[in-house]
């Protein structure tokens, strides 16, 4: 999580929780789209349907639990704090979209969002933002 | 919060990069506190008066 994001700039930790990060990414986005087609399609029974249910959340924890041990070993304070900021930016962008796509929905025809692809959203408005602020304070 | 610290590191002809390096922070770290973008914690504001030889009140001034 340096300057440019560029691999030969990353420390050790940092590539290693940018891979971690990446893989719990695609995985969570993967897992909620066949979750998403499993209800629609497969009309699970109710143990099944809370089994389900839950396994696109696995990723998810595993990236919380990415970012936590990033912040709890990065010792650049003033990297910790731009990531802070930038995770503070993707968690505004995506209240922002969803307080916009919850107005939008009350009108039918209108293109609906997964809500499970919320973390994405959020992940990658987060990555977007620290490639902002990095590149602010190159 | 003002600072002298380009000012230090100029007068011992180091990079920002060097900089960073001896103070085992990265590059952008230096250049937002040399910028005052960015306030050091305690631990770091004193690193940095240990490296130059000096007090954290010859290196950082208030700036009311």
């Amino acid at each position: 999580m340096n300057l440019t994001l560029c691999n030969r700039q990353l420390s050790p930790l940092q590539r290693r929780s940018m891979q971690l990060f990446g893989a719990n990414l695609g995985l969570t986005a993967a897992l909620s789209l066949f979750a998403h087609d499993f209800f629609k399609d497969a009309h699970p029974s109710a143990p099944w349907l809370y089994v389900a249910a839950m396994v696109p959340t696995l990723p998810v924890i595993g990236i919380v639990t990415t970012v936590a041990r990033y912040l709890a070993c990065e010792t650049d304070e003033f990297i910790r704090m731009v990531v802070v900021q930038s995770l503070l930016w993707g968690l505004g962008i995506t209240f922002v979209a969803d307080t916009w796509l919850g107005g939008l929905y009350a009108y039918p025809g209108v293109f609906r969002m997964i809500p499970m692809l919320n973390i994405d959203l959020f992940c990658v408005a987060s990555m977007v933002a620290l490639r902002i602020q990095l590149w602010r304070n190159r | 919060m003002n600072n002298r610290l380009r000012v230090l590191r100029a007068e011992r002809g180091w990079s920002q990069a060097d900089l960073a390096a001896q103070l085992q922070v990265s590059r952008q770290s230096v250049n937002a506190i040399e910028t005052g973008r960015f306030d050091p914690s305690l631990p770091l504001a004193f690193k940095l008066a240990r490296l130059f030889s000096t007090s954290i009140e010859q290196i950082f001034t208030d700036e009311a």
